[in-house]
């Protein structure tokens, strides 16, 4: 207790030296916990589960995947036909609209992407919505109860509908931009909960394929040309892995999607595929920045507490008299670099998390289909973590400089 | 040949147009190739339009400051040779941080020259009415020959320079050589009807020994009876395709870096040979696989055409076609762009990654002014009895300040310098990335290759200087307060 005292005391001796190391580590430890905590993400997306995993079956060769409808249902099945076959435990469609709120002038801000699917599955299939606590998934169930009894129902992300300029409870007219021609009137019935989807939105599939149903008779007869077309996505939830190979198997085989073939893949896979594209900018965040963010940092706390020994060698040697050991000194210069370090990267890292997840909405850093990125909770471990690990290789040499004083060459000087 | 009595005539600006042997190209416009510095919001146009002149003013001021205010430069200098160990620490942490931003920012820099590079001004893209991006497009077939017969588009021996193609992203399927598994990545297809008018349009050109794919955009395999889809890439994804090989392939390779004329690769269940490489034009057409659309459209079930890109005169003429189609066009609902508008569009990513290194530059820079704040805080702490000397010996409390100023300048310009060195070892590197409007509904993965320029180093040098301004000010106002009896008790 009286070894932490000293500690506490000599950061307090010298106040301006302590607050601006502190303060670079709180800085430091901030862009790292920003960075990190995109990489962790991305990493927990593509990392394979082996239990209760999603499967996504897209057109097996192009991008956008454009399937006909006629193998939604199948599909939801996982190509199952004889009575051995796996089917899968849920299943969820996906078909792309994106319309815009001016038919001339279109801009990002007055346009919004939704996926056409069945209302219900936005609590069992959603990516995070799934997992939901009971609270908030209560009150996604609330808007799901009225899109069931409102085709025109849409629910949208916060982001996009304080982009668009609207609010529940008013009704908008979106003019189609992919499917040309086909402009839907729908009826905002509520929010997403914060997160992934603050920019998506979504509404019964059943509106869309009515109006796609409906094109032929103004259109002398002629299907929609996305008609055949419109299914985009089936997301599957298979139990484990071996389900997976299974349904995987059975829809590679099925003789019902040959034009054009379909391909099944973990969901993980999936998102790890789209992003390849961004490897380089993933590679240069974790190799390039978030390393030379902890040497900078190892250096601002090596340099004052270097500055710091160089000042107190006598004190160093006084103490020495009185009695403290060399490895004594080492431990109390450490454990200045230590106090200093954990405490502005837990400082840091609490902040980071407090502010950018309840007052910034998140990083806003759109790569691939994620729009925005949250703070974990492990950040407070990431930034105590980084406080220590920084402060044991800044203070390192210094520390052992402090112990390896000579008590006679100090007092030889001073003498 | 080309019609000479168009080329000659006013109708093109002189030089634009080489005849070539076969396959005709032009010279490549690097007129309108800008970095990100352009980019930035208004408010920092002032800065970036002139970056150099804020640099050589704060190099010109330091020296002045020095030569007016008299400063004893040798004093300064001994001190930080003799705490080198301090003063390397700081310059190394300015190294770290301006070295980043260089990365960064070539980085940046290479994704904006990519979409600059890109469009032609004076070639006018075609898209269907509300597409996004061509991705999404689908015109019509009927309405392609009305649409390249408008005038405006320039012809070559009566036959309108009208590129018509069919874009496609498809997946090609690899198998990981660590684990087996098979995974896939995303493959930019451009089928085009005659790829010698398409060149022409696109202005790109073959390396030697290439060819451009045959009208059938297949070939038997020599000693084998099997047929092979004939591929011409960008240099871009020749590399990407060529990182894939097994050891014994690029033992086999003729040419290591990347694929090459004669190489085989394997997308959407078929062989593909290459039958030539586009020469690096730094723009997406690097990143593209080009072969026969009558070949590619029903092998992946996209048969109309996604775009036709039109070419015309000059700059001029291409915004009023843009017009025409836009305005008064009614055969078909079409949209029409400027090609350097469209690429322009597809900056949005661009901008989105400009402003994190912008913004992770700048908290890293605080670091570096911590830094050197500590390191010349604890210089005067220990040479306050020197600067009660300096005062009684006459010097002023300006010089003071000056010289403590100075010095941490100084570091800050060593650690920069390095850290813009190391920096500009990344030039020339490439990357993968994604331009995209933001808009949904399309982006391109691309390769580009990084890109470190004066301006990138002006920039690094001008913000180490900030950091040794900022971190250096206090600690020199400290001193320059200090009175000389108190000094020296």
């Amino acid at each position: 207790m009286t070894f932490l005292l000293l500690i506490v005391k000599n950061l307090t001796r010298n106040k301006i030296r302590s607050v601006v190391t502190a303060l670079s580590t709180m800085v430091l430890v901030f862009v790292c916990t920003l960075v990190w905590s995109i990489l962790a993400f991305l990493d927990s997306v593509t990392a394979e589960q082996s239990q209760n995993l999603k499967a996504i079956v897209t057109e097996r060769w192009q991008l956008p995947s454009q399937m006909p409808f006629a193998y939604a249902s199948s599909l939801s099945e996982g190509a199952a036909s004889d009575p051995d076959d796996v089917q899968p435990e849920d299943a969820m469609t996906w078909q792309f609209y994106g319309g815009s709120l001016d038919p001339k002038n279109r801009t990002r801000d007055n346009s919004l992407f939704a996926f056409g699917l069945e209302p219900d599955k936005l609590l069992t299939m959603m990516d995070e919505l799934d997992e939901l606590p009971p609270e908030r998934k209560a009150e996604l169930a609330a808007v799901v109860d009225k899109m069931r009894g409102n085709r025109q129902a849409l629910i949208v992300g916060r982001n996009r509908l304080a982009a668009i300029n609207k609010q529940v409870g008013e009704r908008i007219k979106l003019f189609g931009l992919n499917y040309r021609e086909i402009d839907l009137e729908f009826e905002i019935v509520g929010v997403f909960p914060e997160g992934r989807y603050d920019n998506a939105a979504a509404f019964d599939r059943e509106y869309l394929l009515a109006a796609l149903d409906a094109w032929p008779a103004t259109h002398n007869g002629r299907p929609h040309p996305l008609a055949e077309k419109t299914l985009n996505l089936v997301w599957l939830r298979v139990p484990d892995m071996q389900a997976f190979t299974q349904v995987d198997q059975q829809i590679e085989e099925s003789p019902l999607y040959a034009s054009p073939s379909v391909k099944c893949e973990t969901a993980s896979s999936g998102r790890a595929s789209f992003l390849e594209a961004y490897r380089d900018l993933i590679w240069g965040m974790r190799w390039l920045l978030g390393p030379a963010i902890l040497v900078t940092l190892a250096l601002v706390i090596a340099n004052a507490i270097s500055i710091s020994v160089r000042e107190r060698r006598t004190e160093f040697a006084v103490l020495k008299v009185l009695g403290f050991r060399s490895h004594h000194v080492l431990l109390l210069v450490l454990g200045e670099a230590l106090l200093l370090g954990v405490t502005a990267g837990l400082l840091s890292a609490g902040l980071t998390y407090y502010f950018v997840n309840n007052v910034a909405g998140g990083i806003p850093f759109p790569i691939a289909f994620f729009q925005a990125f949250y703070i974990p909770l492990d950040a407070l471990g990431w930034g105590a973590g980084i406080g220590v690990l920084t402060a044991l290789l800044g203070s390192a040499l210094p520390a052992w400089s402090a112990r390896s004083v000579s008590v006679s060459d100090v007092f030889a000087k001073v003498a | 040949m080309m019609d000479r009595q168009l080329l000659n005539g006013s109708w093109l600006p002189p030089g634009s147009l080489l005849p070539g042997q076969g396959s005709l190209l032009l010279a490549q416009d690097s007129s309108q190739q800008s970095g990100w510095l352009e980019r930035l919001p208004e408010a920092m146009q002032g800065v970036a339009a002139s970056i150099w002149l804020p640099l050589v003013g704060a190099l010109l001021l330091m020296l002045l400051l020095a030569w007016v205010c008299r400063i004893p430069i040798s004093y300064n200098v001994r001190n930080l040779t003799v705490r080198w160990v301090t003063t390397l620490m700081t310059a190394v942490a300015f190294t770290a941080v301006i070295g980043l931003q260089t990365v960064m920012l070539a980085f940046v820099n290479g994704m904006y020259r990519l979409t600059d590079s890109s469009g032609k001004p004076d070639n006018v893209m075609i898209l269907s009415e509300g597409a996004t991006d061509e991705a999404v497009s689908n015109l019509g077939f009927s309405d392609i020959g009305d649409i390249e017969n408008q005038a405006g588009v320039l012809r070559e021996n009566g036959r309108p320079l009208c590129s018509r193609e069919t874009y496609l992203v498809v997946n090609q399927m690899i198998e990981q050589q660590q684990d087996r598994r098979t995974k896939r990545r995303f493959l930019q297809l451009r089928g085009v009807d005659d790829p010698v008018v398409s060149a022409l349009v696109h202005r790109l050109e073959l390396y030697d020994g290439g060819s451009w794919f045959s009208p059938a955009g297949v070939r038997e395999l020599p000693g084998s009876n099997q047929a092979a889809v004939e591929a011409v890439l960008g240099e871009g994804v020749a590399s990407e395709l060529g990182r894939g090989r097994s050891p014994e392939q690029l033992a086999a390779a003729r040419n290591r870096q990347r694929l090459d004329v004669g190489d085989l690769f394997e997308l959407g269940d078929r062989r593909w040979v290459v039958v030539g490489v586009v020469q690096s034009s730094g723009s997406t057409f690097d990143s593209e696989i080009w072969a026969k659309r009558s070949v590619v459209g029903p092998m992946f079930g996209k048969e109309a055409f996604t775009s036709l890109v039109l070419r015309t005169p000059d700059a001029g003429t291409a915004q009023q076609v843009e017009d025409y189609f836009n305005n008064q066009y009614e055969k078909a609902a079409v949209q029409a762009m400027v090609e350097t508008e469209y690429f322009a569009n597809l900056a949005s990513t661009n901008q989105q990654f400009l402003y994190a290194v912008l913004f992770v530059a700048v908290v890293m820079a605080f670091g570096g002014v911590c830094g050197v704040m500590n390191t010349m805080f604890a210089a005067i702490s220990q040479r306050i009895k020197d600067i009660g000397v300096l005062r009684i010996l006459g010097y002023r409390r300006l010089q003071i300040l000056v010289s403590f100023l100075l010095e941490s300048l100084v570091i800050a310009l060593l650690g920069g310098l390095l850290g813009c060195a190391l920096g500009w070892l990344a030039d020339g590197w490439t990357a993968t990335s994604v331009v995209s409007s933001g808009r949904g509904g399309g982006g391109k993965f691309v390769v580009l290759e990084m890109d470190v320029t004066a301006d990138t180093i002006a920039v690094g040098l001008l913000l180490a200087l900030g950091m040794g301004l900022i971190g250096g000010l206090l600690p020199a106002l400290s001193a320059m307060r200090l009175r000389p009896l108190d000094a020296l008790r």
